[in-house]
Order: C-alpha cells, then sequence, then structure tokens
C-alpha cells in the first residue's frame, strides 16, 4: 500500500481521552504513541459505549481496517500489512525480542491490576464506563472485574502472594528498562520502536492516570530517567505541533470527556495542552520578531560605520512594533 | 365456553317461573331466552289448580307465558331493574375483577336492556381467559319490590390453568413473518392474572426468550395492564454487519381498540463478530440504553385485513426515545403514518387497494441533526411479506429483497489478491416514503373462490433518504422523486387459516445499483397485522 496516499485519511479508533492523556486507556495508548513516533498525520476518533469490545482500538483507512484482536494486535497488523513499520531492523535482536516481551506481559499485567484492583477501580470507572447509562455501566464494570481475576489467576486464597508477584516482577521490568535506557532517547539504537511505543505508553498512563497513593507509580519514579524519558517523547511527540489533526469525539453517542487535572510528575508545571500551545505560539513570534529587529540593527549599525551617511533604511516588521529588551 | 346465540330449554321438565311484574299480566316465562333464566318461587301468581295436572298441562301454560313474554317485549320496553348481582363459584379469583366487567348490568332499566349488556359482559368475562364457562341468570328480586331481579353470574374456574399454543404472526416492527409458541399459566393469584413465557423465531433471523404477566385490572386504571421482560436476538450479519441482542422490559400502559401506549426499557448491545462492517456500523456497534414511550394509534375498518375488499384503515405510531433522566440513554423520535382504502368495484369481488405509508427518525438534543441516527431504528424496504397486509409504516415493497433498498456502504475490504470486492452493509434510512396499488378479484373457477384463493395484480413505489449528520443540506425533493423504486407485478394469493401466502411474478421498474431486488417469481408468507 502506498503510505504517502493513505496517510492523510488513517484514522484510529480509540477510548475517550482523559487524565490529560489523548487517550485514556493502556492499550490504546501505545497504538497512538506508535502513529505519532512514526510522524504519521491520522485522525483520532473515540468509541465511548464499546468498553468491552477487545477490537478496539483500531485503524481505518477508506475500507482497510486493523483491528486489535488480530495479528498480534494493531501495530503488528500495521506492520504485517506494510502500512508503518519501525521495527524492520529490530525483529531479529533478541534483547528488542526480549523486552518486548517483557513489557508486554509484566508490565501490561501490572498495569492492569492497578487499574482494576490495585486501588478503588475509580480509574477504570472513568476511562471506561463514564459515558454509558448507570444499570449498563455498572454489570459491565462487574463483569470485567471478575474477568481480570480470571485473567490474572487471583482467588481468595492467592491474591496477596499474586499482587507481590506482580509487582516484583514490575519492578525488575522497570530495573531492567531503566539499566537499557541509560541517558538515551529512545530504548535501542536511539531510534523510536514498537518497544518505545508500548514503553511511553505505559509510562505515561503509570505516571498521569493512576493515583499518588499508587505502588506501581511509585516504583516507577524511583528511576529519574524513565520519568524524563517520558517527559521528553511527550513533549517531543505528543505535544509538539504535529501533522495529525486534534482529537475530534465522533463516536455514537458523541462525548468529550472534559480533562482533569491530574498532579504533577514532573519537575515542569502541569498545564493544558491549548495553553502550552498559544505560549509557544506566542514565544515563537517574539522570537522571531526579535530577530528581525536585531538583523535591521545591525544593518544600521553597518551602514553606519561604513560612513554610509543618512540612509533610510525601512524596517519591515510587524504593526506592533518591536521589543528591543 | 362462548355465549351461545341460542340453545333449548336445558331442563324441559323444570316448572316454569318468573318474576311478578304485574298482577294483571301473566307472568312471563323466560326459559328460552338463551342461556337466562327467571326464576321466582314467591311472585308467581296463577289460579288454583288441582295439584295432579299433567306435565302437558303445565307445558302448555308455560308456551302460553313465553308467548305473552314475547308479545310484551315486541310491542315496547319491559321494565325491569336490576337489584343486585349475586356472583358464584369464584373460589379463587377476586370478587371485584368479576364485579369491574359487571358493573353496566346495574344500570339496565328494561328486559331488553339487560339481555343486551348480559351478552356483553358474557363476552368480557370470557376474555379474561380465566373462566371454563360462564352463566348469567336472572332471579326474581325481594318481593317487596316489584320488577327488580337478581342477577346471578355463575362462573367455572379454569380447570388446568396451563395451556400452550402456537401460532404465526406479523409485526410491523420485525417486518416479517414470526412462528410463535407459547405456554401460559392462568390466574396464579386470582386476579385475573395470566403468566406467560413465549418463544419465537422470526423469518428476519431473530429470535425472542420473554415472560409477561398481564393484569385485568390494576389497581384504578381502567385498561389490562401487562407487563413483558424479554431477550431478543437479531441477526443482521448478512445484510448489515451487525448482530442485535436486547435484554429489556414493556410495559403495556394502555390498550383500547384504538389507542395504545407503551413503555419499553432496554438494554441494547450491537456487535459484529464477523469484523467486516462497514464504517457507520462500526461506529454505532457498542451498548445503548433504550428508554421509549411509543402511542400508537389505529383505525382499520376494512372488511378483513388479510383480503380487504372495502374500507379504510388508518395507522399513526409515534416513539419518543430518551425517557430517563440519565442523558445517555438513546434519544430519538419517530414517527410514521400508514393509510390504506379499499375500492369495491363490483365484479368477482373485485377491490383496488390504495396504501400510502411514511416515516422518519431524528435524534434530537443538542446538535441533534450533526449526529447519525441509530441504526436499528431506521427505516429499511425490503422483505418476504405482503405490503398489503403489513400496517404500521413503510416495511417492504414486492421483489425487493430484506433491507435490500436504501443507502449502502462498502464493507471492510479483507487484503488478499484472490478476495472478491467487499460487499456492501444496507444502513437504513431516516427518511422512508412508499406507496402501493393492488387490484385483486376472484378467478372463474368455483373451486378456488371456494377455497378463497383469488388473484392480484400490483404496483408500488418507495424510497428512503438519509437526513442526520447534515445530510439534510443535501435533500431535494426533486432528487428523492427521481430515485424512487418500484415494481409491478401479478400473483396469485393463497389464503390458509394461519397465514397469507402469495405466489408472484414481480418486474422491477426501477432500482439502484447497489438495491437488492429481481423480477421473477417470488413467494411471500403474511400474517395478519
Amino acid at each position: 500500500m502506498e503510505q504517502s496516499q493513505e496517510r492523510e485519511e488513517l484514522t484510529l479508533v480509540a477510548r475517550k481521552p482523559c487524565f490529560d492523556l489523548p487517550t485514556a486507556c493502556p492499550i490504546c495508548l501505545p497504538v497512538y504513541i506508535y502513529l505519532k513516533l512514526a510522524r504519521i498525520p491520522f485522525t483520532l476518533e473515540f468509541n465511548s459505549i464499546y468498553p468491552d469490545s477487545d477490537q478496539i482500538p483500531y485503524v481505518e483507512y477508506g475500507a482497510y481496517v486493523a483491528y486489535n484482536n488480530e495479528n498480534d494486535g494493531v501495530i503488528e497488523r500495521l506492520k504485517h500489512d506494510g502500512v508503518v513499520d519501525l521495527d524492520s531492523e529490530f525483529q531479529s535482536v533478541p534483547e528488542w525480542l526480549s523486552a518486548k516481551a517483557m513489557i508486554s506481559s509484566w508490565l501490561a499485567n501490572a498495569i492492569t491490576y492497578e487499574l482494576w484492583l490495585g486501588s478503588d477501580a475509580s480509574v477504570a470507572y472513568k476511562i471506561y464506563y463514564s459515558d454509558l447509562p448507570w444499570p449498563i455501566r455498572k454489570f459491565l464494570f462487574l463483569k470485567q472485574l471478575y474477568s481480570v481475576k480470571q485473567r490474572l489467576g487471583i482467588t481468595k486464597d492467592n491474591a496477596q502472594w499474586r499482587e507481590e508477584q506482580i509487582y516484583k516482577r514490575a519492578k525488575m521490568a522497570y530495573d531492567a528498562l531503566s539499566t537499557r535506557l541509560g541517558e538515551q532517547d529512545f530504548l535501542f539504537e536511539n531510534r523510536p520502536s514498537h518497544l518505545d511505543a508500548l514503553f511511553l505508553g505505559h509510562a505515561l498512563f503509570t505516571l498521569q492516570a493512576l493515583p499518588e497513593t499508587s505502588v506501581l507509580r511509585s516504583k516507577l519514579l524511583e528511576h529519574d530517567n524513565i520519568v524524563r524519558y517520558a517527559g521528553k517523547l511527550k513533549m517531543e511527540f505528543l505535544e509538539a505541533n504535529s501533522s495529525s489533526s486534534a482529537p475530534q469525539p465522533h463516536s455514537f453517542p458523541s462525548s468529550s470527556a472534559p480533562r482533569r487535572q491530574t498532579s504533577n510528575w514532573s519537575s515542569k508545571p502541569k498545564s493544558k495542552p491549548k495553553r502550552e500551545k498559544t505560549e509557544e505560539e506566542k514565544k515563537f513570534k517574539w522570537r522571531s520578531k526579535y530577530f528581525l529587529a536585531a538583523q535591521g540593527l545591525a544593518v544600521l549599525l553597518f551602514l553606519s560605520v561604513m560612513g554610509y551617511g543618512s540612509a533610510e533604511v525601512e524596517l519591515e516588521g510587524d504593526d506592533e512594533g518591536f521589543n528591543y529588551d | 365456553m362462548s355465549y351461545p346465540e341460542s340453545k333449548p330449554d336445558p331442563k324441559p321438565q323444570q316448572p316454569v317461573n318468573a318474576t311478578d311484574l304485574d298482577e294483571e299480566d301473566d307472568l312471563d316465562d323466560l326459559d328460552d331466552l338463551d342461556e337466562e333464566e327467571i326464576e321466582d318461587d314467591d311472585a308467581f301468581i296463577e289460579p288454583e289448580r288441582p295439584k295432579s295436572r299433567t306435565a302437558e298441562e303445565r307445558a302448555r301454560e308455560e308456551k302460553v307465558k313465553m308467548a305473552s313474554l314475547v308479545r310484551r317485549m315486541q310491542s315496547g320496553a319491559v321494565s325491569l331493574r336490576v337489584h343486585d348481582v349475586i356472583i358464584k363459584g369464584n373460589n379463587k379469583t377476586k370478587d371485584y375483577i368479576i364485579e369491574a366487567e359487571v358493573e353496566a348490568l346495574k344500570n339496565a332499566s328494561t328486559i331488553q336492556d339487560l339481555l343486551r349488556v348480559s351478552s356483553a359482559v358474557n363476552m368480557r368475562l370470557q376474555a379474561l381467559e380465566v373462566f371454563d364457562s360462564v352463566a348469567i341468570r336472572l332471579d326474581s328480586g325481594p318481593p317487596e319490590l316489584p320488577d327488580t331481579t337478581n342477577v346471578i353470574i355463575e362462573v367455572v374456574e379454569t380447570a388446568n390453568p396451563l395451556s400452550g399454543e402456537i401460532g404465526a404472526y406479523t409485526k410491523a416492527e420485525a417486518r416479517s413473518y414470526t412462528v410463535e409458541g407459547s405456554l401460559k399459566y392462568k390466574n396464579l393469584f386470582g386476579y385475573g392474572d395470566i403468566w406467560d413465557g413465549s418463544l419465537k423465531y422470526g423469518c428476519d433471523h431473530s429470535a425472542e426468550v420473554s415472560a409477561g404477566v398481564s393484569l385485568p385490572r390494576f389497581k384504578g386504571l381502567v385498561t389490562p395492564l401487562t407487563a413483558r421482560a424479554y431477550l431478543l436476538s437479531q441477526d443482521w450479519l448478512k445484510f448489515s454487519s451487525y448482530k442485535e441482542r436486547s435484554l429489556g422490559l414493556s410495559l403495556g400502559l394502555f390498550s383500547s381498540s384504538h389507542h395504545d401506549l407503551t413503555y419499553n426499557l432496554a438494554w441494547r448491545n450491537l456487535t459484529d463478530p464477523s469484523q467486516l462492517s462497514s464504517k457507520t456500523i462500526r461506529r454505532q456497534l457498542g451498548h445503548n440504553l433504550l428508554s421509549s414511550l411509543k402511542y400508537t394509534f389505529k383505525i382499520d375498518r376494512r372488511n378483513s385485513s388479510l383480503r380487504p375488499t372495502r374500507g379504510y384503515s388508518f395507522v399513526s405510531t409515534t416513539q419518543i426515545g430518551g425517557f430517563s433522566p440519565d442523558s445517555r440513554s438513546l434519544r430519538f423520535l419517530r414517527q410514521e403514518f400508514d393509510l390504506r382504502y379499499a375500492i369495491p368495484l363490483g365484479f368477482y369481488r373485485a377491490a383496488l387497494n390504495l396504501g400510502v405509508s411514511a416515516g422518519v427518525i431524528l435524534p434530537w438534543g443538542d446538535g441533534f441533526l450533526s449526529r447519525p441516527s441509530s441504526i436499528p431504528e431506521r427505516f429499511f424496504l425490503g422483505g418476504n411479506t405482503s405490503p398489503l397486509c403489513t400496517l404500521g409504516g413503510p416495511t417492504t415493497l414486492w421483489g425487493f429483497k430484506t433491507r435490500g433498498l436504501g443507502l449502502t456502504e462498502p464493507r471492510r475490504q479483507i487484503n488478499d489478491e484472490n478476495a472478491d470486492p467487499p460487499e456492501r452493509d444496507y444502513l437504513g434510512g431516516d427518511l422512508a416514503v412508499s406507496a402501493l396499488a393492488d387490484l385483486s378479484f376472484d378467478l372463474p373457477f368455483s373451486w378456488l373462490r371456494e377455497k378463497g384463493i383469488h388473484a392480484h395484480v400490483f404496483a408500488n413505489a418507495g424510497n428512503v433518504a438519509k437526513l442526520t449528520e447534515n445530510e439534510y443540506r443535501n435533500f431535494s425533493m426533486r432528487k428523492f422523486m427521481e430515485s424512487i423504486r418500484g415494481s409491478v407485478g401479478v400473483g396469485l394469493v393463497i389464503p390458509t387459516s394461519l397465514f397469507r401466502m402469495e405466489l408472484n411474478y414481480c418486474h422491477i421498474l426501477k432500482k439502484n445499483d447497489y438495491d437488492r431486488a429481481k423480477s421473477g417469481i417470488w413467494l411471500t408468507f403474511s400474517a395478519p397485522s
């Protein structure tokens, strides 16, 4: 398939945004990040009435659809169909494969446990069920709770032991990935891959969506380089001006969830992406005016020093004038 | 037990007694008047006769009295008031259930009135379905109150409360022929309550399991109250790539001959196990809460619903979804009209049936015109039933397959070089209009006429359009009329006790590229609706 032609029509359907994340679902977020890492323009749409679907997230363009419950997930399907592939050179690297398996199993289980069983599950409720009417959401939530316990093999007898095992494995994974990452920008060969999408999605969700009392979150915060890694990539790929359009709710019934202000997990003060974008634009404009003013002044100085006297030079600038401070 | 029009005197040897209406008049003998008897042991005045009078003499006397009564009734109203209504035989059924049905008896002032009202009361009590037989007798009133009677209602409660039945129906909502089997348990608590469980299977790939209860009298309500819990599954994978499952509760709030008001609360889930659905269907997959009120107004003055040859009918159905404090339930407004007129032509029992029907659905709330309407609530034209028999809105057209007319969208494309081009999903429309004309007539063969088999020539047309998601801006009546589909045909109609079967040849006059319609032989099955 020709990527250049179909990229503009690409649509990612994911769960609703929340907790200052473009999509708050820990399964949908890595797919979003992967498309961002690949710098593919796409439209983000939401489905907030089908929380128990394993088809979501899915990517579509035209009549082509890549569902998450096919071919090991959306990203693998996109790679298989030649839509986008960041991992062509990593597929045979054992360390890359084992890191990916570790994130896809240990860390995925840890997120699942923390989201549904670790706290009062209010986070899960907000992400998956807040847009459904009361009797439906209550039943689906209880059904999912039961399903998660089944999937993680948690019973009344082994609950304590299983929890410890999950947290222990998560900690081991964080230690290993922190060592692997070091001070690099990406986990492997300093370029983005599926692994970064998975880990960044996990890290952002853990840091922004989980409550401050979360055990998993506290374990992740112990690794400064991971926190810096998450913050940096978020700034660079998720919040920077990109060619993708702004998320627009399109599901039926349509919903646009309000973004909740979460606690800061980095040194930067947390603010809404919309406000930061406007400030950056202002900053850019100010810098451009300053640059032009500096150039104009340099030309004037040159002319006066070289003795061209009273030559009039017109400075072209904004009507707003320049600030020489 | 039905109310017999006439039956022989059950006890021809019983002594004749009558109420004392007038001392100067012969006392009347009412034994032969249907199943009602008038008994009065005290008021009968007769001249003293020898005790040993023969049976023949007594029979002669009764005949004289009866003739006298009939003459009096024919000449004018015979005054008679109801003093009391006595109910007998209801060991389980509460008195007030029966009393509510017999209220009208107390207002009767003549024998003629009383007979007429008694007939109606008998039918109403039979309609409760909790009695094996109902008998209404007239007994003399207290001797100090002349011209009065006591009405005695003797009921025999059903010995076997459990019954089952199998039937075939056509419902406007189902748009298809449905076979239903049900079990009923009658009068469990003595309130005339009927509990039933049923299994239905429809030709539109639908299956339903339901259980319900019907109460003839619930507190102060005038009409019966019904409640039904159901689990409904409809498979539309072949036509629109989705399956619908609903778990709900339906309450019949008010029902009379012309008006019907129901409330429906349902949890509905649309899924696509095939994972081939088109974009529009994909966007609507998921869970929804349906909380709607539906009002139906119906007048049917046709002489038959299977072969109408005279009369007219009109049905208006209004459904409002979103009756819930939760704003996340489905919000829509759906309106349907259906008007039919049958004109007798006076030869070979020929009749011309004309019909026009229309429907529209729109969501309501903020930005309603930019939102899509719910797929299951949209209008789909096409199906294997006769448009003549499906009353209630635009549903079918001769020659067009189920959901075969309307807007379509390509399904998901499988990335396979050998794969066929993707099929299309039928999406229905927000606005639908259809019209029909049907000329039916007997065939010149007596054997066919005896069986009710007749022929018909027909023509119909219809169209659907999308109005939501801002498509109303592109809508124009001219384009709508230009894209109308139509078909004509001729066929044989074979009515049976369960359904009406048509063997037709249809010719498609006009269809769009993706419409599923074909010219040829069609076999349709319809049950009266």
